[in-house]
């Protein structure tokens, strides 16, 4: 019995410090003055002199709220969007067969491969000609170019497991293929769309290339950008107030994870089921 | 029954539907990633630099690249990164499914935390690391010194293999948490009943790994070592964060590579070629693993 | 007079020189629109896109003065920040998609990179200098091109690059005054080293620390990048004494330092680690809050080496209008203003050091002879050379520095313990292929 306890909790604790130790870390900048983090006689795992000035150097003298709806904003609008057209995409290639859906599938996951690190430039003249430049909505068109491609993929595996009967005696009963896409697929769909949503959020939660090429004032930075371009100046860091904009800018993505993670597993699951 | 216009009952059909339903999918993938796409390649195949279309070249760009020693380094390190992560990711991330499907106290709370550093921002976890590796300041380090295993500081990213294992080791950190809960799903729709029926056979825990819960975790596993490498493969913020593809380029991967020529060197032409080049080796193995799944 | 007694009395008889200087005066706000050439166009707005402040009063006293311009001219402007690295990327994009923001703050080769993009700054570059004491060698050329016979960037200023040093350490190394000669600092950085507090340069891809001590070493030994035909010219013995002395000295700095970025040579002398590293006066501020390590840091100029010159190479930032852009006259009559000396006198001595102006009549304000470790930081401008060196700015030199070439070349000698001759072919190989184009 003691065995079988230590067999579980001995690993998982050296996954928790490895997996959590950045983060620890962060928890301790953020309270810890700067100075401390220069000293090497002192231990480091410890604040010996607690601050809370970061967090409200933080809060009060950048834009960080704004930052924070911008990112949230983004998030949830690409979030919502590209679930949505992953939805409809993953049904007609899996239900309703047309000429090309095989292409088409295959052409979507094929979208997964272009680096985001190149892309910027042809696609800043895109962006460009389009006026999109600056708008902050038009982050969300740009993510669902990375995030749809996933999303269709899950989608796909996951409706492929719905069983056909249900939609035929739908049909048998007279209704039509949009009102079987709604009303009687969409709600058994619920995991994957879910899983799909949270995989979206933390995406478009964390992207920073796209954001910081395409947006320039201040008023329309998200999270990281913000923190990257303000909150460093020169060679100075400022490190309390970085650690501390981290650790904020995690919560929203570790309260969703908290409450859909089984969502998410069985969303994951159902879509990989042969 | 109904009755339907037939105009609505014409949108209705599985062919005319089909069409409308991709349709917003389409012109998003084809304006924003296709068009871009094309346009870059057309870039790589001509002597443009930032304000200058250039001409066209032909595959020079790539003749230039494949003789460059940097770009073959580069080239060498993402496979080499990629690889190692990859097996990194796959082999922890695996194990960490494994021991938290199991029910013990705490256990929902270990399914979320697990992900947070997949769920972090990576610029700012970069960053953390950037401490954590410091040659000065390292809190690993001085844990180490102060239980007497190493005498003094490591080195970790003042070398080029320090900086590379370094940086594999912080991809892993970053990756496995995505691998954990793909497997843990993908674990969760094993049924129990055939490892009831293994211990029955007197199989040991390793054996039912091998027997039953490797191979049907197989097409899992394709996808998400499908979808990482990917990822790691074109990996640029972690990398730029931390060494910005130094010491002495040791570190130089594909999009590093590309994004220092491109735009900070002004040679357009060039970098969109460094940056193609591994596309069309994704591409190759896209077409096997698509084949793959396809076949099973 | 107590300190800040005397600092306030400096201030204000600068206020006194400035407002003889020219009509506008300091403090007094009088608008000279009457005297300006550069007539704003109707209805103007600005966007200017330009790197955050090392220091917050340089955003604070900016921000300021661009309020008084709003004020008096009802032409709006946004300023847009980012960290300085990454200001280079965003004009260059700009200059592809042909749209972004009017003027941008740059660096270095920036405006040589897309000279055609710009609009013509000659007639306000004239204007400044002749109001201002004219400029420093290397500002006009960052920012006058032969090729066009114009100027395609208004010079603004660098941050300099000087030594800091600890003077307890280097007076108990035998130095307590800071060696005049490359011999005099090897032999010092051995001292440090055995009183425990060692130097440290960084050679890992530190876009500013790497490439500011490598440069200054290179060129102080004469040896040069290009030529002025812009052919290569890095395979010399004078290159190869210049990594000589390099590896020399990379055996008595800190560990670590090839994976040293901008902030680790900083961090290591805030701790009281490191006893001696070239850097920005970022440092020495930062240590004012420090009562034991504050009187103990002095800066200094670097040395002069074998070449008998100062070859000291800092960052240079300079201002260019993009030809896209509809308000041109505005956008050169902000500027005007904003380098004027109503303006300029309080946002550079508000700055205490930070950026050390090309503008000559500003190496004459107080402020550098306020405090005897600001002083070396006014001279950074004078003693220094372009990166390219002594080749012509432009795409091929702003791609030598981007890729660290010298920087790497200095590594692979010191750290990966190649040859000094192999490591020199390496860079000329590279330096041969980016200078071809």
């Amino acid at each position: 019995m003691v065995l079988r306890r230590l067999r579980v909790y001995v690993p998982i604790a050296l996954y928790a410090v490895f997996l959590l130790l950045p983060f620890y870390w962060m928890l301790l900048t953020t309270f810890k003055p700067d100075a401390d983090l220069l000293k090497t006689d002192i231990n480091p795992f410890l604040i010996y002199h607690v601050t809370v000035s970061h967090i409200t150097g933080l809060l009060t003298t950048t834009q960080y709220w704004q930052w924070f709806a911008n990112t949230l904003f983004v998030a949830v609008a690409s979030t919502v969007v590209s679930v949505f057209v992953s939805y409809i995409t993953a049904y007609a290639i899996i239900r309703l067969r047309f000429p090309g859906s095989e292409v088409v599938s295959t052409a979507i996951f094929l979208a997964y491969i272009v680096p985001p690190a190149i892309l910027f430039i042809p696609l800043a003249t895109i962006i460009i000609q389009l006026h999109w430049f600056d708008q902050l909505w038009a982050l969300v068109p740009i993510y669902a170019t990375f995030l749809v491609p996933f999303c269709t993929w899950l989608l796909i595996g996951f409706l492929k497991n719905i069983p056909r009967e249900l939609e035929e005696a739908a049909r048998v009963d007279g209704a039509s293929n949009f009102a079987i896409i709604w009303r009687i697929i969409f709600p058994i769909a619920v995991p994957g769309l879910i899983s799909a949503a949270i995989f979206s959020f933390t995406l478009s939660w964390n992207e920073y290339l796209y954001a910081l090429v395409y947006m320039s004032s201040s008023a329309h930075k998200t999270v990281s950008v913000g923190m990257i371009t303000e909150l460093i100046r020169g060679d100075r860091f400022q490190w309390g107030e970085l650690m501390a904009g981290a650790l904020i800018g995690v919560l929203p993505a570790v309260l969703l994870y908290f409450f859909f993670v089984e969502y998410y597993v069985a969303g994951v699951s159902g879509s990989v089921k042969e | 029954m109904t009755e339907r216009a037939p105009f609505l009952a014409r949108l209705d059909s599985p062919r005319v539907l089909g069409y409308l339903l991709v349709a917003p999918a389409a012109l998003l993938l084809l304006g924003l990633l296709a068009y871009p796409l094309v346009l870059g390649v057309w870039l790589s195949l001509t002597s443009a630099t930032l304000g200058d279309p250039g001409q066209f070249v032909g595959l020079k760009n790539y003749a230039t690249i494949l003789q460059d020693p940097i770009f073959r380094g580069a080239a060498g390190f993402a496979v080499l990164y990629t690889v190692c992560a990859e097996i990194g990711k796959l082999t922890l991330g695996l194990a960490l499914a494994l021991l938290v499907n199991q029910r013990f106290r705490g256990y929902r709370a270990a399914r979320s935390l697990m992900l947070l550093p997949w769920v972090a921002p990576t610029v700012l976890s970069a960053l953390a690391w950037l401490w954590l590796l410091d040659p000065q300041f390292s809190a690993l380090s001085w844990l180490l010194i102060k239980l007497h295993l190493i005498r003094s500081n490591i080195d970790f990213l003042g070398n080029a293999w320090g900086a590379r294992f370094s940086l594999i080791a912080v991809n892993i950190w970053r990756g496995l948490p995505y691998f954990a809960i793909g497997y843990l799903a993908g674990l969760q729709g094993i049924p129990k009943d055939l490892y009831e029926a293994a211990a029955i056979d007197g199989a040991s825990g390793w054996q039912s790994f091998r027997r039953i819960t490797w191979p049907l975790l197989a097409p899992i596993t394709t996808i998400l070592v499908a979808f990482s490498s990917i990822f790691t493969l074109t990996d640029f913020q972690l990398i730029w964060t931390m060494t910005r593809g130094g010491p002495t380029d040791s570190t130089q991967v594909f999009t590093t590579l590309a994004y220092q020529r491109a735009i900070t060197g002004g040679q357009l032409g060039e970098g969109a070629a460094i940056a193609v080049a591994p596309i069309v080796f994704m591409i190759v193995l896209a077409f096997f693993v698509v084949r793959a799944v396809r076949e099973r | 007079m107590s300190h800040p007694d005397r600092r306030r009395f400096l201030e204000l008889s600068a206020a006194g020189i400035g407002g003889a200087a020219l009509a506008g005066g300091w403090p007094a706000t009088a608008y000279a629109a009457e005297t300006s050439p550069f007539k704003p166009e109707k209805g103007a707005t600005l966007q200017l896109l330009r790197w955050k402040g090392f220091v917050a009063k340089d955003d604070e006293i900016w921000a300021a003065n661009t309020a008084k311009f709003e004020k008096a001219t009802g032409i709006k402007v946004t300023i847009d920040s980012l960290s300085w690295p990454d200001v280079t990327p965003k004009a260059a994009l700009a200059a592809q998609v042909g749209s972004g923001p009017d003027i941008i703050m740059g660096w270095n080769d920036d405006p040589f990179v897309y000279p055609d993009k710009l609009v013509d700054m000659s007639d306000l570059a004239d204007y400044l200098g002749k109001a201002h004491g004219g400029y420093f060698d290397t500002a006009r050329t960052y920012c006058y091109d032969p090729e066009v016979k114009r100027w395609v960037s208004q010079p603004i200023g660098v941050t300099g690059n000087a030594l800091v040093y600890r003077k307890s350490y280097a007076k108990e190394a035998g130095f307590p005054e800071f060696p005049k000669d490359f011999d005099g600092m090897l032999k010092l950085a051995r001292g440090l080293k055995k009183g425990g507090h060692p130097c440290g340069f960084s050679l890992g891809h530190a876009v500013g620390d790497a490439n500011g001590w490598t440069h200054w070493l290179l060129w102080g030994f004469g040896a040069k990048q290009a030529n002025p035909d812009n052919s290569v010219a890095i395979n010399s013995p004078e290159t190869q004494h210049a990594l000589e002395y390099a590896k020399q000295l990379y055996e008595t700095m800190m560990p670590g330092v090839a994976g040293w970025l901008d902030p680790n040579n900083n961090q290591a002398f805030l701790a009281g680690q490191c006893g001696l590293t070239m850097n920005g006066i970022s440092i020495w501020v930062s240590a004012k809050d420090d009562p034991k390590l504050y009187p103990d840091t002095a800066n200094v100029l670097p040395p002069i080496g074998p070449s008998k010159q100062h070859t000291i190479f800092n960052n240079f930032t300079s201002a260019f209008i993009f030809k896209y852009s509809k308000y041109p006259n505005a956008a050169k009559e902000y500027l005007r203003f904003m380098l004027d000396t109503a303006q300029a006198d309080p946002w550079v001595t508000g700055m205490a050091g930070y950026v050390t102006p090309a503008l000559k009549a500003y190496a004459e304000l107080p402020v550098w002879t306020s405090n005897p470790n600001i002083t070396p930081y006014r001279d950074t401008m004078a003693g220094a050379k372009f990166d390219g060196f002594n080749g012509k700015p432009g795409k091929a030199a702003a791609q030598a520095l981007d890729e660290f070439v010298i920087v790497d070349m200095f590594a692979d000698h010191c750290v990966n313990n190649m040859a000094a001759k192999d490591a020199i072919a390496k860079a000329e190989k590279r330096l041969a292929t980016i200078y071809k184009r």
